[in-house]
């Protein structure tokens, strides 16, 4: 079976049409023409007596000597071999471009800046495309593209290698990752079968020079253009960071964590350590381990770390060096804006305005009933023994009340409720024991299906958790001022617990954007432009708009970016951490749509038929044969 | 085919110091050539009167000739005596011996006759072939010999064969009767199957008088060449054997697969020519030649292979004086 698959392989890796090799059945039928039609010259000689006797003992074999010894047949045979052979269109493999229009597509997304052998493979592509335009004969036209997470057509169609030299040699790596979608698009927009277009580019073959790392392949549909696909590099040995970010401890306790994902790449086991600084001064390092292939994690607690830039760096020498630093930029909290709701003089108020205050992160205001407005936005609304007629934004707090629309009903009251069982899995009765805790006169509330009872006793709920979906909401059922709760230790913890519970107004203070998406710069209305510091120190000026958001797109180099928006300056990181661009190992072949190609590495490989050579061969050696006829027909 | 002959005697009269032969033998239509061949020059045939034919046996002739009989006659030299017997002349006893012995005895003397050449050309159809063909070079070195043999005062006679018909010229004598005999020899022509032995066979039955008999001949026979050197051994005569073959046989030019055909039976055979076969059909040639030269050997007659292509007259002055058939 072996040999056979390796013959078919042959066959069809060396003709078009290898079909036509079932003609060899002919070849048969041309020994056996030959012997039957051989039309012999006459020729009368004086006797025959002599050539009788010496064809005596020549004539016992007689078919397998002409066959043996007749050149005609052999030539006859010749000629049909080579027009089979012909007919199988064989092809030879040419390396370069030839008479076409192509279009090269030169990738230099993050991957391309391995080092391969002294030169990244950025540099090997871009020699790669020049030698092709090299080898371009005169009437040849090409076009170049360049694509990482964003495409630009670096030259349009055009015969001067000059120029398509000069937007090669233009070509840099960024720090991206690989979006071949757009390229795709422009090749079809070129392509010979769109009738929109009415001056197509016939005889259109794509040129991809690319390490294969192409994260949106599958979703192209199918592509009828043709597509060389030139493998670039070899080299798997890297270890980059795909994930680097700040993590608060479940539950919000503890210190902060700086977790940092490295994939190894290469073929051995990685073992190497990450260092994260915080405005370039080393906070600590840890070890991190990872299979070849696989994943290894590393986490540092950052106790006292509230802003700046962190830094995360792989202590790894790799091919690869874009994937082995992360930048994270750390801004401090911000405060809470809290309102307390309460009619004025009440003693519960006072007792909750005294622990609120106490917390430093808490911006406190007091309202009542009168002059409380439902369109102000709080982060935190305690509101004590009144409630409003609908619910406003924010989180809420209800005590000694009913919160309106919430589902939440209260039928009667409860003398002296016992405290009897506490939730403390919960953040808001974490570390809270009111056992001994009194409590005059409860209301008896009757929950919603989904709402949680941080703390009961006989007859319904003293403390619940009625969050919904898109609110969090807590409801206490009882007066805290007709009880000795304030005077227990449990309610700073509550109230604090309470603060913590709170949603972060900006939780998103560590968060980075990827290279290539774009800075959302926020309108400011008394200033009119911004200015951008790239991470290698050049500054860019984007005009403002007053009311919308400016995108700033020149991201494709990772690092931190200084936005000075008048006496504002925000930093932002930009990080690669990209997965598919840190596995670095060259695609073999790429599922492009539903089809396949397979890369050749360093060279393009152009099929190059030979069939009309093989004809002419076959023709002249049927004029050969004609001649050797027509000479020994002669005596 | 109309034999050309041709003299420029400048007389009437038949001189055959100046006697100029063309033999042109036929060919057939595809051999043909306008030009005369084989020409017997005026140099050569003084050449040939300085040569006389040798014959090994002693034999019975025709008439008087210039050379020795078996007969017993009138001749110079003494042979023998015998007892007389009524009816012999009285001049031819010897009366000396008579005298001493009282006996008579007659002196009988060696007496000189002629000597009958034959001349047996092949005319079937494969002598008309080679180049010049082989029936030409046969007459030419007939004529020769032919010629050597009148100047001699010897009988000659021709028979030209060809299957079962004989072309013959009577015995003709004496330098003057030269110019019948070429005229006989440049009038024959190629055609017929080659039966030698019948030819032979016939040819004995109708002359009595032994002599020297010359056959030339390829010997293309299909019946074999040995039952016409048998016939001609046992006629007690010298015989020699000439054995013409064209060039083409000799070493053909042919290549490619070709129908062969027989001149003669029409019988065809194909072959493919490779350097096999040429170099089987020079084996079997030579062998032929010599399985030839063996069966005259064995039975003390001459043989001489010649291509149809030699010089006529190395042929005579060189070839035929070393075989013993002139001096």
């Amino acid at each position: 079976m072996g040999i056979l698959e390796s013959i078919g392989r042959f066959f069809t890796g060396h003709f078009l049409s290898p079909g036509y090799f079932w003609f060899f059945a002919v070849l048969p039928l041309v020994v056996l023409l030959y012997l039957l039609k051989l039309r012999r010259t006459e020729i009368v000689i004086a006797s025959t007596m002599l050539w009788t006797r010496s064809l005596q003992d020549l004539t016992a074999n007689a078919p397998f000597q002409r066959l043996r010894r007749n050149l005609l047949l052999f030539l006859q045979i010749l000629i049909l071999l080579l027009v089979i052979i012909a007919l199988a269109r064989p092809f030879m493999t040419h390396e370069g471009p030839t008479g076409n229009n192509l279009c090269l597509i030169i990738d230099r997304s993050a991957s391309m800046k391995t080092v391969e052998g002294g030169t990244t493979r950025v540099e090997l592509a871009k020699k790669e495309a020049l030698d092709m335009v090299d080898t371009m004969a005169g009437s040849d036209k090409a076009m170049v593209v360049a694509f990482g997470a964003k495409t630009d057509v670096l030259s349009e169609f055009t015969d001067d290698k000059e120029r398509l030299r000069k937007a090669i040699a233009g070509i840099k790596a960024v720090d991206t990752g690989t979006n071949l979608r757009d390229v795709m698009l422009i090749a079809r927009s070129l392509a010979p079968d769109n009738r929109e277009l009415p001056a197509a580019v016939t005889d259109l073959k794509l040129i991809l020079l690319s390490d294969g790392k192409v994260s949106d392949l599958e979703e192209l549909g199918v592509l009828g253009i043709g597509v060389d696909y030139v493998k670039i590099g070899h080299t798997s040995h890297n270890a980059g960071i795909t994930v680097f970010n700040v993590r608060t401890p479940e539950e919000g306790q503890g210190p902060k964590q700086a977790f940092v994902l490295v994939h190894n790449e290469s073929e051995r086991a990685l073992a190497t350590t990450v260092t994260i600084y915080l405005d370039d001064r080393p906070l600590g390092s840890c070890e991190i381990k990872a299979e070849p292939g696989s994943d290894g994690e590393a986490v540092l607690e950052l106790p006292e770390v509230q802003s700046g830039v962190l830094r995360a760096e792989l202590d790894h020498p790799d091919a690869l060096a874009a994937d082995n630093v992360a930048w994270l930029v750390m801004r401090p909290r911000t405060r809470l804006r809290v309102l307390l709701v309460a009619t004025d003089g009440s003693s519960g108020a006072y007792f909750l305005q005294r622990a609120l205050s106490l917390d430093p992160r808490v911006d406190l205001a007091r309202a009542n009933p009168t002059n409380y407005s439902p369109m102000s936005r709080y982060d935190l609304t305690v509101f004590e023994s009144w409630s409003p007629k609908q619910l406003p934004g924010g989180c809420l707090v209800f005590i000694n009340t009913v919160p309106p629309e919430s589902g939440v009903s209260s039928e009667g009251k409860i003398e002296n409720p016992p405290v009897l069982a506490v939730d403390s899995g919960h953040i808001l009765t974490r570390l809270l024991n009111p056992a001994a805790v009194r409590i005059n006169e409860a209301m008896a509330l009757t929950l919603p299906a989904g709402a949680r009872t941080l703390v009961s006793t006989r007859g319904g709920p003293l403390i619940a958790d009625i969050s919904r979906p898109d609110q969090t909401i807590a409801v206490v059922a009882f007066d805290i001022a007709m009880s000795n709760w304030p005077l227990n230790l449990s309610f700073p913890l509550f109230v604090q617990n309470l603060v913590a519970w709170t949603p972060d107004p900006a939780p998103a203070g560590e968060a980075s954007i990827s290279t290539g998406q774009p800075l959302t710069i926020m309108p400011s209305p008394d200033v009119d432009h911004a200015d951008v510091t790239l991470p290698d120190g050049t500054d860019r000026r984007v005009e403002m708009e007053p009311t919308r958001p400016v995108f700033f797109a020149e991201t494709e180099t990772a690092g931190v970016y200084r936005v000075q928006r008048g006496n504002e300056t925000v930093l932002h990181a930009v990080n690669l951490l990209d997965k598919n661009e840190s596995s670095i190992t060259p695609a073999p072949l790429l599922k492009i749509g539903r089809g396949e190609v397979v890369g050749e590495s360093g060279k393009v490989r152009q099929n190059v038929e030979y069939q009309r050579w093989l004809l002419l061969f076959a023709l002249i050696v049927l004029a050969l044969e004609w001649w050797i006829y027509s000479r020994r027909a002669r005596i | 085919m109309a034999a050309t002959k041709e003299l420029t005697s400048g007389t009437s009269k038949l001189n055959p110091e100046t006697l100029t032969v063309s033999v042109t033998t036929v060919v057939p239509m595809h051999e043909q050539d306008p030009k005369p061949k084989g020409m017997l020059s005026p140099d050569f045939l003084g050449k040939l009167e300085r040569l006389a034919l040798v014959s090994k046996r002693v034999q019975l002739g025709a008439s008087k000739g210039e050379r020795r009989s078996k007969r017993k006659g009138m001749g110079i030299e003494f042979a023998d005596y015998r007892d007389y017997v009524q009816g012999d002349e009285l001049r031819h006893v010897d009366w000396n011996l008579f005298a001493r012995l009282d006996a008579l005895y007659l002196r009988l003397f060696e007496d000189q006759e002629d000597l009958t050449l034959h001349l047996l050309i092949d005319a079937s159809a494969s002598m008309g072939f080679g180049t010049p063909s082989k029936l030409e070079f046969a007459c030419t070195l007939a004529a020769a010999i032919g010629y050597i043999a009148l100047v001699g005062y010897d009988r000659v006679t021709v028979e030209a064969f060809s299957g079962s018909q004989q072309r013959v010229l009577p015995p003709i004598r004496g330098k003057s009767s030269a110019r019948k005999l070429f005229a006989f020899l440049e009038s024959v022509e190629a055609g017929g199957p080659t039966r030698l032995e019948r030819a032979c066979h016939a040819h004995l039955a109708n002359n009595r008088f032994a002599g020297m008999y010359i056959l030339i001949s390829d010997f293309f026979d299909q019946d074999g060449f040995d039952g016409c050197i048998r016939k001609l051994a046992g006629s007690r005569s010298d015989v020699h054997a000439v054995h013409v073959l064209a060039p083409e046989e000799i070493n053909p030019d042919v290549s490619g697969d070709l129908k062969l055909i027989d001149s003669e039976t029409g019988k065809a055979v194909e072959v493919s020519i490779n350097r096999a076969l040429l170099k089987r059909y020079h084996t079997d040639r030579e062998l032929f030649c010599e399985s030839i030269r063996k069966y005259c050997a064995a039975r003390g007659i001459g043989y001489l292979m010649t291509g149809s292509d030699a010089p006529i007259e190395k042929i005579t002055l060189e070839a035929l004086r070393k075989g013993g058939l002139i001096r």
